[in-house]
């Protein structure tokens, strides 16, 4: 799925996202990079369409956002924490957009069972999210965001929390995923090295407003304004 | 020591009550008189608890969830009849079902005034806006973003209602159900002025007390009064054992996030 930003802006309290203009190509990888409260979940939840901009546009394969019902949007998004059901099973999570798509339960539990085998979730099968670690956690959200195939996967800083032993894990879950699905895929991160590392090319946002984009390879190569080069400080 | 005061306060409401009420308790209870107001009572307050629920929950849906118009009206609406005393409720009641509409509703077999439906009714009045407000603000602590995640994997509003925003509120909606509930069953100011109270017709507990006290059986008024405390605290354990089950989850949550 391709993605468009038309000259979207929006104020959420006493935030204000500037205009953002922004094309993502059918099968990318993009992160969108930024410090805390630059406004990187705005914008990822504004792609989500969760609420109209006051400004602009976001468009699905060249239609509004706003103008497809969410469950018609082929869009999954995984939250950094409290994404997950609370009151389901990890299982029931999992297979939980199957059953509001009128699957059987053997299709719902041998999709289940693929998702957790693939993500290595499957001891935790009749857990409660609030038994889980992060990992574990994040897995399940994957797993769930990815019952229905969709075609564009949005993540919600989706390692901050992790240990590193559990990032290099969920780094390789999330290529297989892109490598298996297909799927344009849009991650929200404030580390500039995983951005380097997974996407093919880099929004950097700052305060409110999108300042660069960038190839994924040539994020800590190339040269940037005084703004960004602050921000990058730490890169050699 | 101002809190020790407040409890001692407090506690000799109880207290008088108890001491009161338990001598002639069990003898009292066996009266017809109090075995009719009991089953009024607990008839009433059962029968308007469920349809509380059933018109707060989707009004505190619609005012946390929905673009409805006039939302802000509708709020100081409701604090307003919050802070009006009941007794005025009532009287607007009275007002309302004395007026051709209310002549027209007992003609059609429905009498409010002066009738166990209007016992009803004076709690839906008392009791609606106290749930409304309490179902909003757990609505409004509910995280949006799991209905609009339930959304996008396919369910209808209705169907992210049902399975993710009325589960996510479980205790809150147990807890508004079980306060509505034990409101209805002291409800008195309202009652009394739609309904009044009649001898084996319109009796309530708390319409039994006032009778009581009215022909001076203090004794009978402080058993009635000790069955109300032992309601009450049934109720009230009753929410605190949903509340203790609700925090239980939140430490496991927590306990695990530090893991």
């Amino acid at each position: 799925m391709e993605i468009e930003i038309r000259n979207f802006t929006v104020r959420r309290g006493e935030f204000v996202l500037q205009p953002v203009s922004l094309t993502i190509r059918k099968g990318e990888i993009f992160a969108l990079l930024g410090r805390t409260g630059s406004g990187k979940t705005v914008l990822l939840e504004a792609i989500a369409g969760m609420f109209p901009g006051d400004k602009g546009e976001v468009l699905y394969d060249g239609v509004n956002v706003m103008e497809i019902p969410p469950c018609k949007r082929k869009m999954g998004i995984v939250y950094q924490n409290d994404g997950l059901f609370p009151h389901m099973k990890v299982e029931d999570n999992i297979s939980y957009g199957l059953r509001m798509h009128g699957y059987s339960k053997q299709e719902r539990k041998q999709t289940a069972e693929e998702l957790m085998d693939m993500l290595s979730i499957s001891h935790i099968r009749n857990q409660y999210p609030g038994t889980l670690s992060g990992g574990e956690k994040q897995r399940t959200a994957l797993a769930r965001a990815l019952a229905l195939r969709p075609e564009l996967l949005l993540l919600d800083e989706p390692f901050s929390a992790l240990d590193p032993a559990t990032k290099e894990v969920l780094y390789k879950n999330i290529m297989e995923i892109h490598r298996l699905f297909g799927c344009t895929i849009i991650f929200v991160t404030h580390d500039f090295k995983e951005a380097e590392l997974l996407s093919s090319e880099v929004g950097i946002l700052l305060e409110g407003e999108l300042l660069e984009v960038t190839e994924g390879k040539q994020l800590l190569k190339g040269s940037y304004s005084r703004k960004i080069e602050e921000f990058l400080g730490g890169r050699k | 020591m101002t809190a020790l005061a407040v409890l001692l306060f407090i506690g000799s409401a109880v207290f008088v009550i108890a001491a009161d009420g338990l001598p002639g308790f069990w003898e009292h209870m066996k009266s017809e008189e109090l075995q009719f107001a009991l089953r009024m009572s607990l008839t009433t307050a059962t029968l308007s608890s469920v349809i509380v629920m059933l018109l707060a929950l989707p009004t505190a849906y619609a005012l946390t969830r929905t673009r409805m118009p006039f939302k802000g009206i509708f709020s100081l609406l409701i604090e307003l009849v919050l802070s009006v005393p009941y007794l005025l409720l009532g009287l607007s009641l009275l007002v309302m079902f004395s007026s051709p509409v209310g002549k027209w509703l007992k003609e059609c077999g429905f009498p409010v005034v002066f009738s166990p439906a209007g016992i009803v009714m004076a709690h839906l009045l008392v009791n609606l806006p106290y749930a409304v407000r309490l179902l909003k603000t757990a609505f409004e602590t509910s995280d949006r973003r799991q209905e609009f995640i339930a959304q996008t994997l396919g369910a209808s509003p209705f169907r992210s209602f049902l399975t993710i925003l009325l589960p996510s509120c479980r205790s809150s909606i147990i807890s508004t159900l079980i306060l509505s509930w034990s409101r209805g069953m002291g409800e008195f100011g309202a009652t009394l002025m739609l309904v009044g109270v009649t001898r084996m017709k319109t009796e309530t507990l708390p319409g039994s007390i006032y009778l009581s006290i009215s022909t001076g059986n203090n004794e009978a008024a402080m058993s009635t009064a000790m069955l109300m405390l032992l309601i009450s605290g049934l109720a009230m354990l009753l929410v605190q054992t949903a509340e203790k089950s609700e925090r239980r989850k939140t430490r496991e949550v927590r306990e695990s996030q530090w893991k």
